[in-house]
């Protein structure tokens, strides 16, 4: 049989499965109405956007707390990462086995690109915590792919739930992660250009200076830098929110991403039988790698502005 | 760093914009309510979530303009 006759048969047989997948799934059943068996019947979806408590601890000021089920995801991937960690460093070898090439490839790769964003110097500094961002993102999408994640069932005082689901899917991890990123960003600026880093934000000299000329009788003059000041004082306040603003996109654009991911293939468990779900599955697998690289390289765009010297670009405004 | 690099600051854009305006709003109705002077400081908190949304896009902007669209200076 030649190569093509064989790649027609095979996608033939993939179109067949995905018919006869959506013809006794739940959309068949419910177009055509078949006889089918009670086995493959599914039941109704039921989608949760908190994250459910896996063991409860207490309460605290009338909020439950304890270990969510994302909360154990987090600790799984972390466990991950220090294993594969521990295994590539352990076995790392001048001439590099597959595995230990594909990880230095990975990091190389990541390590070029925060020297290139950030420069030779900067880029060194950043690499570590980009690659733990990037790194915990990507595996934490990926292992939530795998079976067993969603559908393993604990027994809490709530009824049954997902042991293991997506942190992503949890607004706080995104929100910590933003958090991280923000304290990242900031004390970098600070480390880099001390108290000058605030000087963006509260840009009120020239404010300050015409309220003196005016006190000093240059009138004209001082309306002027007034007026500008103002605008300069306007401006440092709007990046003042803009900067805080960055939490709230960096937060919702991954938990917005992971959430309607995990919803995608739920739904679609439920829609169609097995084969289709392939689809979303192998874009999930794109998708958290998209987010985890633009969470990374987003914080290293913000830090890399902010560890830059903002002198003399403050005073574009009216040039 | 390459135009493309200086441009994912803008990645934040829209969340920046709609919050500007989100809470302009809610500020004014906040205020409205306070004070019973509704409609007014809802409108005075509309325009001002406006004026600080336009504004910042703008101060954002400023270092790709100033450049002719080649990023930040060239260090």
């Amino acid at each position: 049989m030649t190569k093509k006759r064989m790649g027609c048969f095979l996608l033939i047989g993939v179109l067949v499965l995905f018919l006869v997948s959506i013809v006794i799934g739940p959309i068949g059943q419910a177009l055509f109405n078949l006889p089918l068996p009670e086995w493959l019947k599914v039941p109704k979806p039921h989608v949760e956007l908190p994250a459910e408590i896996i063991v409860p601890i207490g309460h605290f000021g009338g909020q439950e707390f304890g270990i969510t089920n994302t909360l154990l995801t987090t600790w799984l991937t972390m466990i991950v990462l220090l294993l594969i960690g521990v295994l590539v460093m352990r076995r790392s070898k001048v001439i590099p086995s597959r595995f230990q090439g594909l990880m230095e490839s990975a990091f190389e790769w990541l390590y070029n690109f925060c020297k290139e964003v950030a420069g030779e110097k900067n880029g060194r500094k950043f690499f570590p915590l980009i690659t733990t961002i990037v790194l915990f993102v990507l595996f934490n999408g990926w292992l939530s792919l795998l079976p067993g994640f969603g559908s393993i069932q604990a027994h809490t005082s709530e009824g049954e739930v997902a042991l293991l689901r997506g942190a992503n899917t949890d607004v706080n991890t995104p929100l910590a992660l933003a958090f991280i990123s923000f304290a990242f960003i900031w004390g970098n600026g600070i480390r880099t250009l001390g108290w000058g880093f605030f000087k963006k934000f509260f840009n009120i000299g020239r404010f300050l200076r015409g309220w003196g000329k005016i006190f000093t009788g240059k009138v004209k003059g001082g309306l002027g830098d007034l007026f500008f000041g103002f605008i300069d004082g306007a401006v440092g306040f709007i990046e003042l929110i803009s900067e805080f603003f960055r939490i709230i996109s960096l937060t919702f654009r991954l938990f917005g991403n992971m959430m309607g991911g995990e919803i995608l293939v739920f739904m679609m468990m439920f829609l169609v039988f097995v084969t289709p779900i392939i689809i979303p599955y192998g874009l999930e697998l794109l998708f958290s790698l998209i987010q985890a690289l633009i969470f990374g390289f987003l914080t290293l765009v913000f830090a890399t502005i902010a560890a830059t010297s903002h002198e003399g670009e403050g005073h574009g405004a009216h040039e | 760093m390459k135009p493309w690099q200086v441009a994912a600051g803008f990645s934040g854009i829209g969340f920046y914009i709609a919050g500007c305006i989100i809470l302009g709003i809610l500020g004014g109705r906040w205020l409205d309510d306070k004070l019973s002077t509704d409609p007014l400081w809802f409108i005075i908190g509309l325009v001002l979530g406006f004026a600080t949304a336009a504004l910042g896009v703008y101060s954002m902007l400023r270092p790709l303009l100033k450049n002719g669209g080649k990023g930040e200076d060239s260090k």
